[in-house]
């Protein structure tokens, strides 16, 4: 498509629409909504990970003045009305409150409600649960072997998204979902390979820690209605999910999305909005239910990854085999575990021309805390292991990392690791501008001895992740007789900029200032479906959808002003809210002419309606091979300068630099902003943030414990790059954007740590002791000597054929 | 997290605070500016029946500085203040520099000089540079008043050495001798605005000829209270500073420490770094320290 230099509000710094009144507390959240006679809820959680729930022994508890109904998992399962107290995205396996067994310390066994939040949490103390404990598991790797405890018996899928529709019934193991990729034929390629790089890569679980708590406010209207305000990414699943509960048509549940603080992940599908719903059901009165700051870490968390990877390479420095084998510990509850590991299972080989390859990624339950969506969708959980595999090789043999990667890395139309050709592929051009920013030159590492002292090093990494194909964003654009327009939208603004992307999509596609645009938040009442505000989707989908919408107004004004002006409409413009003849701009009417002349009354309207719908090839069941298995990729760069401390093992990050292949920058501002944060956030899971878990009790799961970064761990330097590869689809040629600064981030440093004092690091976080252990054993393995870094030891010679490459 | 119902007690005096303190008993605890315990009040570790605030006290948030006696600080006076004042970065500035470390702006405008150290955490910042510059505490209570010097008044975690009813009323830091250098080395392993893995305070008097008259070492997180490193004045008095020197008072520091495992770092990671900190707060304190004139 051509892209029109002229662009009245696409392609400018816009400053966000929602930015001043967030920052002088004017808006109304979700926590800050109260109704007269509303009850307070919280919920009483398992000590245990793993046990049948004997008894819940409710009266103590009950006798606590203010408190109005104390619930058991046995309640939930007596009510009249409550049709199917099961939930879940992809299978059914949770219940609103455990039902049968709890399967996770912290999983919700009971619940108080009362007049206070205080009376509530006194009575909280005083429900007495008798629990048999059973055996537990923990390990994802442990957990698929014969023998290990069954979290769930029994799996049922939900049928609730087309991407899962593949899922299948299953019971007797805790393999919830295995995404397989067989490309071409690994085994005859690794015969022939010269060298055989072979390692293990550790993600550990982490906390999304969004300013704002998970809350619901649930109420039964006179009407019978459940009404949620709730701070959700996914209004329509919530409004499904809630219906399917109850048994109820869709239009009796209305979800009410106020702005979001934040999300990351954390706020999909159904969180805190069944138990509310139900308590609001039984009490015929509003309740709010507010998780605390430690709760937060007990209901959803980023998973856990055991990645093992294998490279076979040629003398001459051809990858002609990889084999991934990824272990993703989903916790109590498959979630949205199952699209987690089939979206970054089918990427986990990278954005390579590799002819063959072999993916094995597997979705595990364990009795942790169950892990969901978060930031990346996994992608970076992969990144991490085959971004360090790449520079291990490159370095064995004496290849420029960058170079390496340059000469693999996949241009457009080449084909994936699922063999679908690429579209829009910005890879090589993200490297590349990275690289420059860095000031990169091949890094020539040395074995530095633990104690000499700083030293610098700079690397490159790169990724790639694949937009949520299929799904779909409806808009709904109502244009008023004085130009103003309202957006109908369910994309969830949860400080993403949505609001305003979304608002200068519109005001282009109408020829209206973005000033006279107003984005509707969330409320199914009034906004049409939309799949989920995640994964970076919605300035795409949405974006489309409502541009499509606006489209719809914009050729009703032309076939209404073409009659007035007596000119073809496609001889028209519509810009600064006027309609005139192109090259005869004096001949043209206003927008509220164009109204007055179609409809003739003050305040009429126009509306358009759009539903946008992406459709994929399913990947196949046995080799993960799909003509298209995305509507869009996404890649990312990124570049580090950091400074190694060899006395401490600290690492001090001097500059970063990331760049994302945005399609096209909508507004640029808002792309630098989405590529920094994501990069700052991602720095803080590299070096000190994570979950710390010890038998399934996550021992740091406070702010006073768990680590998040503050202004003062940023880089001094910190640089954004948007790299514009247009979509040929995208609206204006944008994609998504919210991600791609997260994918990158952990192999440039680990990359940048082997080239400035020649340790690898394979365990995530990269804590200053990680980093002196390793220069210690390495001193001790080698002595002082300094000399060219060599594959590892063992470097897995698994055939004959292979040699190791020499020291 | 709400907080359980307890009554608030606003004493005018230190007496008076001590007196509620002794009549309830086992059932009050004291709040100045509450960084700490409104935590645990929240998260319900802790609920006494009566909170009894000092903040309603007056006159004890001055900072002035008497000549010959050093400077004294009242106890409610806040780490903000102490970051912020000309007076403490005139003769002290070692303390404007390690209250300024403490948390975060928020916390710091809270909490204070004697509710920090009442608190006795073993983690905390200020009693390093504190314990190295000699510095006491007068301690209050109904019908009686005591200064102890800092080095004896932590005893365990979160144990100190005040009797029931006794409040940190005042700090008193002497001037130290002319031509001490002083420093607060904070080691933070995980983020920036982490408790410390560790922090070492050295203080560090020059005698003639830029040799050693004293130095103290102070180390925080590597025990259950502060350690002043003993034995360095006999091995370093009198002597110049050599790297030989330095790596004989670092070898005193293994015996002295008793560091366990979490997450900012193993107890072989603390030793380490501990020994390295050591001499580098050693080396800090002697480029600042000026030798004597004449």
């Amino acid at each position: 498509m051509a892209i029109d230099l002229e662009y009245s509000v696409i392609g400018k710094r816009v400053p966000r629409l929602d930015g001043l009144k967030k920052v002088t507390g004017r808006p109304i959240y979700t926590g800050d909504i109260e109704l007269p006679g509303m009850l307070h809820a919280v919920l009483v959680r398992s000590p245990h990970p793993h046990a049948r729930i004997v008894r819940v022994d409710k009266h103590r508890a009950e006798r606590v003045p203010g408190v109005v109904a104390v619930v058991s998992g046995t309640d939930i399962l007596n009510t009249p009305g409550v049709v199917d107290p099961w939930v879940g995205p992809v299978f059914k396996d949770q219940g609103i409150l455990a039902l049968d067994k709890a399967r996770h310390i912290g999983d919700p066994v009971a619940a108080v409600v009362a007049e206070s939040r205080e009376a509530a949490e006194e009575a909280r103390e005083l429900v007495e649960v008798e629990y048999e404990p059973l055996p537990a598991v923990f390990d994802p790797v442990e957990a698929c072997k014969p023998g290990a405890p069954l979290v769930h018996e029994v799996l049922r899928p939900s049928r609730a998204f087309a991407d899962m529709a593949h899922v299948a019934e299953a019971g007797g193991t805790n393999i919830c979902y295995h995404q397989k990729v067989r490309k071409g034929d690994v085994d005859a390629a690794f015969a022939r390979a010269d060298y055989i790089f072979e390692d293990i890569f550790t993600s550990p679980p982490a906390q999304h820690a969004p300013l704002e708590p998970h809350v619901t406010l649930a109420y039964i209207d006179e009407d019978d209605r459940i009404t949620l305000w709730t701070a959700t990414q996914s209004p329509s699943f919530v409004r499904v999910s809630t219906a399917g509960i109850f048994g109820v048509p869709l239009n009796r549940v209305r979800v009410i999305v106020p702005y979001l603080g934040a999300g990351y992940g954390s706020k999909l599908y159904a969180k805190l909005e069944p138990i509310a719903a139900y308590l609001a059901y039984i009490t015929r009165r509003p309740v709010r239910i507010m998780l605390s700051r430690s709760e937060e870490f007990h209901i959803i968390t980023k998973h856990q990854v055991v990645a093992r990877y294998k490279l076979g390479v040629t003398k001459h420095g051809d990858i002609v085999a990889v084999e991934a084998e990824n272990w993703w510990n989903t916790g109590a509850y498959a979630e949205i575990g199952p699209r987690v590991v089939h979206k970054s299972g089918y990427t986990s080989a990278g954005p390579y021309k590799f002819p063959n390859v072999k993916i094995d990624a597997y979705c595990v339950y364990t009795n942790n805390v169950p892990a969901g969506a978060f930031r990346g969708f996994g992608v970076p959980q992969v990144v991490w292991a085959y971004e360090s595999m790449m520079d291990t090789a490159a370095h064995a043999l004496g290849i420029d990392p960058l170079e390496f990667r340059l000469r693999h890395a996949l241009d457009e139309g080449d084909e994936f690791a699922t063999g679908t050709p690429m579209v829009s592929i910005g890879v090589k051009a993200s490297l590349r501008k990275v690289a420059e920013a860095i000031g990169y030159t091949p890094p020539r590492p040395q074995r530095v001895p633990p104690g000499s002292g700083r030293v610098r090093g700079k690397a490159v990494a790169c990724g790639v992740k694949a937009v949520l194909t299929p799904s779909i964003s409806s808009a709904v654009v109502q244009m008023n007789a004085d130009g103003s327009v309202t957006v109908l939208s369910s994309t969830v603004e949860m400080g993403q900029g949505s609001e305003t992307a979304l608002a200068q999509i519109a005001a282009e596609e109408l020829g209206v200032p973005i000033t006279k645009v107003r984005v509707h938040l969330p409320d199914t009442d009034v906004t049409p479906y939309d799949t989920i505000t995640a994964g970076s989707r919605s300035t795409y989908h949405m974006g489309n959808a409502i541009r499509g919408a606006a489209k719809q107004i914009r050729d009703q004004l032309l076939a209404a002003a073409a009659e007035v002006l007596e000119a073809n409409p496609a001889d028209l413009v519509l810009r600064d809210e006027r309609i005139y003849v192109r090259g005869a701009e004096e001949r043209g009417l206003t927008i509220p002419q164009v109204f007055a002349a179609k409809l003739g009354a003050l305040g009429t309207t126009l509306v358009g309606e759009h539903v946008f719908k992406t459709i994929a090839d399913p990947l196949d069941h046995e080799t993960g091979q799909s003509k298209k298995a995305t509507e869009f990729w996404f890649s990312g760069a990124t570049a580090a300068e950091v400074e190694v401390d060899t006395d401490t093992g600290q690492v001090q990050v001097l500059k970063f630099v990331a760049a994302a292949d945005v399609g096209r920058e909508v507004n640029p501002h808002h792309c630098e902003q989405q590529i920094a944060g994501a990069a700052i956030l991602t720095l803080g899971l590299t070096f000190f943030e994570w979950m710390n878990v010890e038998q399934g009790q996550v021992t740091n799961a406070s702010l006073l414990e768990y680590q998040l970064p503050s202004l003062k761990d940023v880089p001094p330097q910190l640089e954004s790059v948007s790299v514009a590869v247009p979509h040929p689809d995208g609206p204006f040629g944008a994609k998504g954007v919210g991600e791609s600064g997260t994918l990158s981030v952990q192999p440039t440093i680990a990359n940048a740590i082997y080239n400035a004092c020649g340790v690898r690091i394979r365990d995530l976080p990269i804590t200053p002791e990680k980093v002196l252990r390793a220069l210690h054993e390495r001193a001790r393995a080698h002595g002082a000597e300094v000399a060219p870094p060599a594959a590892r030891q063992p470097a897995a010679v698994e055939n004959a054929g292979a040699t190791e490459v020499p020291e | 997290m709400t907080i359980h119902q307890l009554d608030l007690l606003q004493p005018t005096t230190l007496e008076e605070a001590s007196a509620l303190y002794l009549e309830h008993e086992g059932d009050a605890s004291f709040i100045a500016g509450g960084t700490a315990l409104l935590i645990y009040l929240r998260e319900r570790f802790y609920q006494p029946g009566y909170l009894i605030d000092l903040k309603t006290i007056r006159g004890l948030d001055y900072l002035r500085h008497e000549p010959g006696v050093g400077l004294r600080i009242g106890a409610l006076v806040t780490h903000w203040t102490m970051e912020r004042s000309p007076l403490v970065r005139q003769h002290v500035p070692v303390l404007a520099e390690t209250y300024r470390e403490v948390g975060n702006v928020r916390v710091r405008h809270a909490a204070t000089v004697g509710g920090n150290l009442a608190h006795g955490d073993y983690r905390l910042d200020p009693p390093a540079p504190l314990i190295a510059l000699r510095a006491r505490a007068r301690l209050v209570r109904q019908g009686g008043a005591r200064e102890l010097p800092l080095e004896d008044f932590f005893l365990d975690i979160y144990t100190t050495a005040l009797e029931p009813g006794e409040i940190v009323a005042e700090v008193i830091v002497p001037d130290p001798p002319p031509g001490t250098g002083a420093v607060y080395l904070k080691y933070q392993s995980l983020s920036a605005m982490d408790w410390p893995c560790l922090g070492v305070a050295a203080a560090l008097t020059p005698g003639p000829d830029g040799s050693v008259d004293d130095l103290r070492v102070v180390l925080t997180s590597v025990a259950s209270r502060p350690v002043l490193l003993r034995g360095v004045n006999e091995l370093v008095r009198g002597q110049r500073l050599t790297d030989r020197l330095i790596g004989e008072v670092q070898a005193l520091v293994d015996e002295q420490i008793d560091p366990t495992d979490d997450i900012r770092g193993s107890a072989w990671y603390k030793r380490e770094m501990a020994r390295l900190f050591v001499g580098r707060a050693i080396r800090a304190a002697q480029a600042r320290a000026q030798a004597p004139r004449g």
